[in-house]
């Protein structure tokens, strides 16, 4: 009897989490089903599209390149970091710089260092003169996404060389290193760079899968001749006739194509930089890279000054700055909280949406990686981290669309509970990235012990994993919460647009381009995360967890 | 009194036969061996883990109650391992209520309160003198006080034995000898048998039995 | 049913009172008291009936704030008058609207009521998606200025009561003081040429631009370039045959060659739609903008967003304009208030709000029209030169 209660609960708990684990799988699969009849004359149509090529290549090098930029920054950073008295600072503040969204950083960016950006037409501003149009960041092109992209994915790879960084012995292959001869600097080129690089495949993957797709900010700042190909593909599916639904399929298998191109480079680029790191170590010639690395000793710094710096522009924006008034009336800005009266009571409901789907889908989120990594441990075998992670692997466009029709099919209503369930594979996938490796690592020897005391599966479980997990949960938790934040795509097409949060209000009022207001919706929607990781690191910080205790 | 018959650990190419061990109460048996000779191995067997890398057969018998078909919690033999492994979230004195069995009952025949057994955890740690340290974390005290700590909290549990996996190997030598000295004592006052895994033939004490596995290895 | 009906009564005796003063030209006198006759029918009574306590999700671009702002209006309003629940669906492209309307195929809809013009209704309209005879049966249909504008067609597509006008968009340009050279010294209405505009894009290069077509404002742009260079070409009005694709359409792409290296970012670059183009004005990263709205300068200019020399003008062909219109999908979930909604957005009240609030839309009906505001039109292109124009520009420019 208690063996089948046993099995029955195991067969209930792999099928939750693989109805969670495989939705992506089963939203592409749908998506891509063909419900029409593809001729020739698509195919032909579809390459047709003049500036398809240039798209395509615009696009592949950037979700290529953007991805990687940031990866060797952040190692530079790591790196420059590690074993430094600013590690703890920079640990504790990683996740609040992680928290900042996208569209967030991406606009930002452009409102600041545009030639009309704050920045220039405030310098220029003081001598009544306007910045010449060189000097800014240019308002849409390939660099500014490069740009956005790639300082936003920092913090990222930071957070990922950290969690692996613990389960190395990172220290003592610099003292051999340096033992040898070679700087402290090359030795972490050397010796941990191919390491963590053939470690952080799945992270990068997620970084390029994340910049194929993307389409707010390619819409917002990416270039338009050609435009990026998210957005040649977004308007092929939002289009209503045959021919462009047809384009659509096509291009959504372009689009599965693009992201097997971008893991067969994601392993030339391992092959290459170790090879060449190889050849460098033989040669004992000396590593370019190093004096670079120097730049980044002060990142930190930097970061958080850019962050604030974003988060001031939106705030000055919203309180009713503009270009007009500096020149107008020079000196005399009309600061006013109007703007903010005005929107407050109609920013409320889509904030309690945002809340309490994010909230919903970040508990079940999480709750169901623990449910899997436990499967997993019941079984003594892992799966591969990419079967856990399709919903970051897989490009986002062409699963939602999946997930659109069946969910249409099935006349499912518009309200939260479907789009909850929308989030849940992206929370669940963010979380077991998070978690699985403090849930693998924790020594299970406390368990044991708990054992020999008496105590049975379940109240080891509760009393000593989930307890000495509580840090990680929480990050975990907060993590899953701003990714459920910044879900635009899912919560547009399965809540049908009446079920409104912070981010689909902040994306349709984007698109009006009256920065004050845009700047309001950006501001609540940025403050939404950031106040989750201050509470998480607030309350793990009054918890103590398997990773306070120096092993 | 805690016998183990039969006993074979099998290895990588070859096999352990242990003779037939029989500790009274308050006994202690140390094993040494080279490493690879599946000295933690049997003490994990015995403890009741799967063993997955080794297999050993044998008959483990306690107070007359053969324990082979119970699983570790019904075993209630006591654990203490090189990092002694205290809960890193519970403060030292919530480690031992931890331990402390749910069957207790105070005076009046009814289950301890919380209060209760927290005065109980306290009276245990004031009597080795280290009251001090009831309400620190683990990460607080120095490696001698964890070593002390864990063997109370193994205790606090009441263990019909207790099994020890080189318990003192990473302190340093002066209190290594110390904390061992103690130990020992504290075992043979309450009365308790165990078996202790160790590579240091230095700290035994004189009326321990020793066994060597290298001396019972044959090849296969 | 009955308690309604003094109400109404009152409210269209209130109509003629706030126009008392002034002779009423004889076509507005009949259709007031058309609207005053169907809003007492007993099918209007029962629409009203039916329509309280429902929710209307009404999808509606949600980029604008004085838009934003004016639904916000309407929904306080019909909530204390119908007792319907107005929620504006924000959609950053009302396109995604259609293809829903498209995925859902006619059965129960997540939307209620829509706000679209041009080749989203024609394709709702031929796929048959949409309820009909709406301009039977709402009373204030009636009002609509069917004589002074032309309102019953959407982009050469007749609209048979499928959708029902709400605004009238003319297209104007909006720059800065004196980028242009004009042939008025009016300071409001300005007329521009191609030729006026290459000019200014010589003198100040990379300071003019327009938004990438497909964008609706850029191909309408386009579209009056297109228009002015082939001297109101008879051809451009009817389908758009090869051969007159052949003649009309090197002018255009003559004129951008010449025109494009002299613009912002050489043309390697387009605002993505005529808000981004207004932003950089803001921002004086360029000296001009696009817009549909007539009043857009002024409201603008109230705002203090733009400054007070910047200059209204628009092609001397005339101004094109279309309307911007109200649809109910035919899988609408409360189609009752749906129609409420559409009635009072085309009340007197609601228009004149509309107009003289900061959206600053023109009105489409008889009580409020002032000729005297509005730019001389510029008919539409035929339908087919639409898709024509954006396929060529994205094969000679999009890349």
């Amino acid at each position: 009897m208690a063996t089948k209660i046993r099995r029955l609960i195991l067969t209930a708990g792999w099928f939750i989490v693989t109805l969670v684990a495989g939705l992506p799988l089963f939203g592409i699969i749908v998506g891509l089903w063909p419900s029409v009849t593809i001729s020739w004359d698509d195919v032909s149509h579809f390459f047709a599209y003049n500036g398809l090529a240039s798209s395509i290549l615009s696009t592949l090098f950037l979700s290529l390149f953007a991805p990687l930029l940031a990866l060797y920054i952040g190692f530079m950073v790591y790196s420059q970091y590690r074993f430094n008295p600013r590690w703890q600072a920079l640990e504790k503040r990683l996740a609040p710089l992680l928290s900042l969204p996208h569209l967030a950083v991406a606009l930002g960016l452009v409102y600041l260092f545009s030639s009309g950006g704050l920045l220039w037409s405030s310098l220029w501003g003081i001598f009544g003169a306007t910045a010449p149009e060189w000097l800014g960041l240019p308002h849409k092109s390939i660099a500014t996404m490069l740009l956005a992209i790639s300082i936003k994915e920092v913090p990222f790879f930071l957070l990922i060389f950290s969690a692996l960084g613990r389960q190395l012995p990172i220290k003592n292959w610099l003292l051999q290193g340096r033992a040898l001869g070679y700087s402290e600097m090359a030795s972490w080129w050397l010796l941990v760079f191919p390491v963590l690089l053939k470690q952080s495949r799945l992270a990068l993957l997620a970084a390029m899968a994340y910049s194929l797709s993307v389409l707010d900010i390619s819409l917002l700042v990416g270039p338009n001749i050609p435009e990026l190909y998210a957005v040649v593909l977004y308007n092929w599916q939002t289009g209503f006739t045959v021919e462009e639904q047809n384009v659509a399929f096509i291009g959504n298998l372009v689009l599965i194509a693009l992201l097997s191109m971008l893991i067969a480079g994601i392993y030339l680029h391992e092959w290459w930089s170790v090879t060449t790191l190889r050849r460098h170590a033989v040669k004992r010639t000396s590593l370019k890279i190093v004096p670079i690395s120097r730049l980044f000793t002060h990142w930190l710094g930097f970061f958080s000054l850019l962050t604030l710096a974003i988060l001031v522009t939106f705030l000055v924006w919203s309180l009713g700055w503009n270009n007009q008034e500096i020149v107008q009336s020079s000196s005399a800005i009309n600061w006013s909280f109007s703007l903010w009266q005005d929107e407050w009571f109609f920013i409320q409901a889509p904030l309690i949406n945002s809340l309490y789907i994010a909230l919903c889908s970040a508990i079940i989120g999480v709750l169901t990686t623990l449910l899997a990594l436990e499967l997993q441990r019941q079984n003594k075998h892992y799966l591969p981290d990419y079967i856990w992670l399709m919903a970051i692997l897989l490009p986002q466009l062409s699963m939602v669309y999946g997930w659109q029709i069946s969910h249409t099919a099935i006349h499912g209503g518009y309200h939260s509970g479907w789009v909850i369930m929308s989030h849940l594979p992206f929370t669940f996938a963010y979380s077991y990235l998070v978690l699985r490796g403090p849930f693998q690592s924790l020594d299970r020897r406390y368990e044991l012990v708990a054992a020999s005391f008496g105590y049975n599966y379940w109240q080891q479980f509760w009393k000593i994993r989930f307890m000495l997990l509580r840090p990680a949960l929480l990050s975990a938790l907060a993590i899953a919460f701003s990714v459920s934040v910044a879900q635009y795509i899912p919560t547009l097409m399965i809540g049908a647009g009446r079920v409104t949060t912070i981010t689909t209000e902040a994306v349709a009022i984007a698109t009006g381009n009256e920065q004050s207001i845009t700047a309001i919706y950006m501001l609540v929607q940025a403050v939404l995360p950031f106040v989750a990781f201050l509470l998480a690191s607030v309350v793990s910080q009054r918890l103590r967890g398997s990773f306070d205790v120096s092993h | 009194m805690f016998r183990i018959n039969n006993c074979q650990i099998f290895i990588e190419n070859g096999c352990i036969e242990l003779p037939d061990i029989c500790l009274q109460n308050g006994e202690l048996l140390v094993l040494t061996g080279p490493s690879g000779m599946g000295k933690s191995t049997f003490l994990h067997w015995l403890l009741g883990d799967t063993v997955e890398h080794a297999k050993v057969s044998g008959e483990i018998i306690l107070n007359d109650i053969q324990l082979n078909p119970l699983n570790i919690e019904q075993r209630r033999l006591g654990l203490l391992m090189q990092d002694v492994h205290l809960f890193p979230h519970l403060r030292v004195i919530d480690n031992i209520c931890f331990a402390l069995p749910s069957h207790l009952k105070n005076e009046k025949d009814k289950s301890l309160t919380q209060h209760q057994r927290r005065e109980l955890a306290l009276n245990m740690l004031n009597e080795i003198d280290m009251g001090y340290v009831a309400n620190h974390f683990v990460e607080q005290l120095s490696g001698g006080e964890r070593s002390r700590v864990g063997l109370v909290r193994a205790l606090a549990n009441e263990p019909k034995a207790l099994l020890m996996d080189e318990p003192f190997a990473a302190l340093d030598p002066n209190t290594s000898e110390q904390v061992s000295q103690w130990a020992f004592s504290q075992l043979r006052t309450k009365g308790v048998p165990s078996i202790m895994v160790s590579h240091d033939l230095n700290n035994i004490p004189p009326q321990a039995q020793h066994m060597d596995l290298a001396d019972f290895y044959r090849s296969l | 049913m009955s308690v309604k009906h003094p109400m109404l009564l009152a409210i269209v005796m209130l109509l003629l009172v706030s126009t008392g003063g002034w002779p009423l030209a004889h076509g507005q006198e009949a259709q007031l008291a058309n609207a005053t006759k169907m809003a007492n029918s007993p099918q209007w009574q029962k629409t009203l009936n039916e329509a309280k306590g429902e929710t209307v999700y009404f999808y509606a671009w949600g980029g604008s704030k004085p838009v934003n702002d004016y639904l916000r209006w309407a929904a306080r309003e019909v909530a204390s008058r119908y007792k319907v629940r107005l929620r504006h669906v924000k959609v950053a492209d009302i396109s995604e609207a259609v293809s829903r309307l498209k995925a859902e195929s006619g059965n129960k809809s997540a939307i209620d009521l829509l706000w679209i013009n041009g080749e989203n209704f024609s394709f709702l309209k031929q796929q048959e998606l949409l309820l009909g005879n709406l301009w039977t049966g709402i009373p204030n249909a009636a009002l609509l200025a069917t004589q002074a504008l032309s309102l019953e067609n959407d982009f050469g597509v007749p609209i048979d009561g499928f959708e029902v006008p709400w605004g009238v968009g003319q297209f104007n340009i909006i720059a800065t003081n004196g980028l242009l050279a004009t042939n008025s010294l009016e300071t409001q209405n300005r007329k521009i040429t191609p030729e006026s505009i290459l000019q200014a894009a010589k003198q100040l290069p990379g300071r003019l631009s327009y938004p990438r077509p497909p964008e609706f404002h850029g191909t309408t742009f386009l579209k009056q370039l297109l228009v002015a260079l082939s001297d109101s070409d008879a051809r451009l009005f009817a389908y758009a045959s090869p051969e007159a694709q052949a003649t009309l359409l090197p002018l255009l792409w003559d004129y951008l060659d010449q025109l494009h290296p002299l613009i912002w970012q050489q043309g390697r670059a387009f605002p993505s739609s005529n808000t981004e183009q207004l932003a950089l004005l803001q921002q004086k990263t360029l000296d001009l903008t696009v817009s549909f709205n007539p009043n857009q300068l002024i409201k603008e200019q109230k705002e203090q967003r733009l400054p007070l020399s910047a200059q209204r003008l628009y092609f001397s062909q005339g101004a094109i304009t279309n309307s911007h219109n109200l649809a109910i999908p035919k899988g609408a979930q409360s189609p009752a208030a749906a129609k409420v909604v559409i009635n009072f957005l085309l009340s007197e009240q609601a228009q004149q709000q509309k107009l003289q609030g900061s959206w600053g839309d023109p009105t489409v009906i008889t009580p409020l029209l002032d000729p005297a505001s509005t730019l001389p039109s510029q008919q539409e292109l035929h339908s087919s030169w639409q898709q024509v124009i954006e396929d060529q520009w994205q094969q000679k420019y999009g890349a």
